[in-house]
């Protein structure tokens, strides 16, 4: 999808050697405004609706259970986990392939096992040992070794594909037949974090050999399993994928041999449908659960259905270039104060809908070290007038940048801008919106040469380390013209927070990081974008996980 | 005949225009009240542009409030306090919806005046002189003709950056080749009339002959197709901002608005108000575009009715 490209705009990155793409998988509900199109779209999926309902009650399973029908607007490449880092490529992948670490219940502060039985770090935070259960087998019955992990590791690594970040620096060796040991070059508390990514779920070593898989260097180009891949899975997962097309509709079936308590549906299909569609298919049981209203749309189905409205891990942030060769305005300290407190926060979360929160700090409000709500910035328009002055500023002008073809779970980014638009005009400062088509405004942005940007980082794994992007000299820093010299304090505190490895330790450090940078610096997080997720009242169980969306083989 | 009626009548009254009676027959006098002005439909459409001219004129004066204030709840359906509801940010559609008239009704009277003066000029250039500039002047129409004037339109405002600037100007690019068909073909039939070779025997320049022997000619058809082009011109611009390429936030544009609205269809009044607005401004335009041609080109209007 093309709003895809727009997680680029996270590429590059905080970790060494991640490539320019990885990001870019990981824009869930990122979509080019193509009405035309989706109209279009829109009919032929109704069609497809009427075929597929039938299914839902033909369809029991010997464990019986029926259909599940998830609707979604796909970003989907690949049923490889090795390659996938889109997000419907990752809720897909998630009941297929086992992961050593997940997180239960959408509670991503914590991982907890899944196929490890536990898992112990050292106190340096550089040597991680993974035990794994016995009983865990994969779909074909073969049980689940050290060896697959270690397999399924290098060749996430040896693909280079979008995921390969997740193992930078990690050293993956089986201890035994059970144990799987995993080193870092330099201390790494985050790591069980990004275990826990569906991307690194844990293949059948044997077949995926078979068929062409490599674990060694080069597998980039000698590795052939995808299309293997694409046809019959070879995880541990409750599920198995028996029909994969990118374009409409990913089906899955329940793993009768799966190791752990099988999941109630027999079947699940996810099909790719328009938003606009989804809200009519829930309404009229054609499908049970729809992803991708906004909420905006959420509102009519209120009553009829369940509605989960939760905020994403998605911040959208506005930075004023610090950099006084693009703009002495934004680079001035009391501007960017002005700026902070000129703004009304509330009045975005209204543009952004039921179920968004305004953003206390830059790291999402679900993660560990997350800052407190209550220490969010509440607009002072004196206090914004006063900074003003003090920059001896009379109704400065600046130029604003945005993409404005893009919409985030229902946000449309010109929408969001009209309104900082009109917020700042209150204290005094007129801003002239630009925008322009992602691609050109990525390039704007990338190159740092926005005087302001209106932009959007999404997580790239559940944790507050992959924020330190935003800390001066860091990747996104430097597209706010923020260098590394120019705040020692806010610095030395991202190194500090980037070096504990404590629990406790991390998060203060992460939170003092956090209210440093709500003082001063270029950039001002304004909220986190709310998820939709709407069902069938028939569904039961249901959870929203900021990763993954919902947990398929919990419901009941 | 009828081209040397025209020549006796330059020559002896000197550049007047034709009368739309000059090609009627004198023997059949046309009874009274059967002016085209006075048909429903020239009414109707006349009456339509007044409203939006007005509108246009006092926007400020008579939209109830700031077109570009963001201060009511998001989404209110049409009440008496906002007679067309309000939209995603909050804002009045009635007054967006008044606004919307000066953007679209200027640009599109101008964009199609640029057109016109454009395409007519090269036109004529083309049909009198023939030869190379003939050439030169046709392929580009033709190159122009041959895409679809939104894709090519498009296009062009990619090109140069999405701004109501380059919007007109996209809207120019595509709309001038067929001013110039129309023109060159007219001016290619009468060039060998009579009127013509007797002022070219009298030593009149090529440019002289286009001023003043085929000016005359030349400006009721083209003044028909002008005026049928404004909807067209209005639809063009409206569609580029629906596409994001023309008009920019905030600016209250209609086909902007027609955007904003179909996110969410279950808000109906964002999208249906300016969309109405389009509608009847697109629909006057032809009825005038129609009363026009009656008026001034009975001819094409007979022929049509046949």
């Amino acid at each position: 999808m093309q709003g895809n490209q727009a997680i680029g705009d996270n590429s590059g990155s905080t970790t060494a050697g991640r490539s320019a793409g990885s990001r870019s998988a990981r824009r869930r509900a990122v979509r080019r405004a193509a009405a035309p199109v989706a109209v279009t779209v829109a009919a032929a999926m109704m069609l497809a609706a009427c075929g597929g309902a039938k299914k839902n009650t033909d369809d029991k399973g010997e464990g019986g259970g029926g259909t599940l029908v998830v609707d979604t607007s796909f970003s989907l490449k690949t049923a490889d986990p090795g390659r996938t880092f889109e997000p419907t490529g990752i809720m897909v992948t998630r009941p297929v392939y086992d992961t050593l670490l997940t997180f239960a219940n959408g509670d991503v502060t914590k991982p907890v096992p899944l196929l490890a039985s536990s898992y112990e770090a050292s106190p340096d935070a550089k040597t991680f040992t993974f035990p794994l259960r016995s009983e865990a087998k994969f779909s074909d019955g073969t049980p689940v070794t050290a060896k697959d992990v270690v397999f399924s590791f290098n060749r996430v690594k040896n693909l280079k594909g979008n995921p390969a970040f997740l193992l930078d620096g990690v050293t993956a060796t089986a201890k035994d037949e059970h144990t799987v040991v995993l080193t870092t070059a330099a201390a790494d508390p985050a790591l069980p974090f990004r275990i826990a990514t569906p991307a690194l779920g844990v293949v059948n070593s044997k077949t995926v050999a078979a068929h062409g898989g490599s674990d060694a260097a080069g597998a980039d180009q000698g590795d052939k399993a995808e299309q293997f891949l694409n046809g019959d899975s070879q995880g541990s997962g409750p599920y198995k994928i028996t029909k994969y097309d990118v374009s409409t509709e990913v089906i899955l079936t329940r793993n009768e041999n799966y190791w752990g308590t099988k999941p109630k549906y027999a079947k699940v299909v996810v099909r790719n449908v328009p938003a606009n569609t989804q809200q009519l298919n829930v309404l009229s049981g054609e499908s049970q659960i729809s992803l991708d209203m906004s909420p905006d749309q959420a509102v009519k189905v209120k009553g009829q259905a369940q509605v989960l409205q939760q905020p994403t891990p998605t911040t959208a942030f506005l930075f004023t270039n610090d950099n006084p060769a693009i703009s002495p305005t934004t680079s001035n300290k009391d501007f960017q104060e002005a700026v902070r407190y000129g703004l009304d926060y509330k009045s975005l979360l209204d543009v952004a809908g039921a179920g968004s929160a305004q953003a206390a700090g830059i790291v999402p409000s679900f993660f560990t070290g997350a800052l407190d709500p209550g220490k969010a910035i509440q607009r002072d328009v004196p206090r914004a007038k006063a900074a003003l002055a003090k920059a001896g500023l009379n109704n400065p002008s600046v130029d604003l940048y945005y993409a404005s073809d893009v919409t985030i779970n229902g946000i449309n980014f010109g929408d969001l801008a009209a309104r900082v638009q009109a917020n700042l005009k209150e204290v005094g400062i007129n801003i002239n919106l630009k925008p322009a088509p992602t691609q050109t405004a990525l390039d704007s942005y990338r190159n740092g040469s926005e005087a302001m940007g209106l932009w959007w980082w999404q997580a790239d794994y559940p944790d507050a380390s992959d924020y330190l992007a935003f800390t001066p000299g860091e990747l996104v820093s430097l597209r706010a013209g923020w260098k590394a010299e120019a705040n020692p304090e806010v610095s030395g505190l991202a190194q500090k927070a980037k070096t504990a490895t404590s629990d406790t330790e991390r998060v203060t450090a992460y939170k003092q990081l956090q209210e440093a940078m709500n003082k001063t610096g270029p950039f001002m997080p304004l909220l986190q974008p709310a998820q939709v997720i709407a069902a069938n009242n028939s569904v039961k169980n249901l959870r929203y996980n900021p990763i993954w969306y919902i947990d398929v083989d919990k419901l009941g | 005949m009828n081209a040397t009626r025209l020549f006796l009548g330059d020559r002896l009254g000197a550049d007047r225009t034709p009368s739309p009676d000059d090609d009627a027959p004198r023997r059949k006098p046309r009874r009274a009240g059967k002016s085209p002005w006075r048909s429903p439909l020239a009414v109707t459409g006349l009456a339509i542009i007044g409203v939006f001219l007005i509108a246009a004129v006092f926007a400020s004066l008579i939209s109830p409030e700031d077109p570009l204030a963001q201060k009511w709840p998001k989404y209110q359906s049409p009440s008496g306090d906002h007679w067309f509801g309000t939209d995603q940010l909050g804002r009045d559609i009635l007054s967006r919806v008044i606004h919307g008239t000066r953007i679209s009704l200027p640009l599109a009277l101008l964009l199609v005046v640029l057109a016109m003066v454009i395409g007519t000029v090269l036109g004529a250039v083309a049909g009198y002189f023939g030869g190379w500039i003939d050439m030169v002047v046709m392929r580009c129409a033709d190159l122009v003709l041959a895409f679809p004037a939104i894709i090519l339109a498009m296009a062009v405002v990619a090109a140069l950056g999405p701004n109501l600037t380059n919007a007109v100007l996209a809207v120019v690019i595509v709309s001038w080749p067929t001013y110039a068909r129309v023109v060159r073909g007219l001016v290619l039939t009468l060039r060998q009339s009579d009127f013509v070779q007797a002022d070219r025997l009298l030593g009149a320049s090529g440019w002289r002959v286009l001023a003043v022997d085929l000016r005359p000619n030349l400006a009721g058809p083209v003044a028909v197709l002008a005026a049928l082009d404004l909807g067209n011109a209005v639809l063009l611009l409206s569609g580029l901002s629906f596409l994001g390429l023309g008009a920019q936030p905030p600016a209250a544009e209609w086909g902007a608005m027609v955007n904003a609205g179909s996110a969410n269809f279950d808000a109906w009044w964002v999208a249906v108000f300016p969309g109405a607005a389009i509608l009847l401004s697109v629909l006057a335009f032809n009825f005038l575009g129609d009363t026009l041609r009656d008026a001034l080109d009975p001819r094409t209007a007979r022929a049509i009715r046949k």
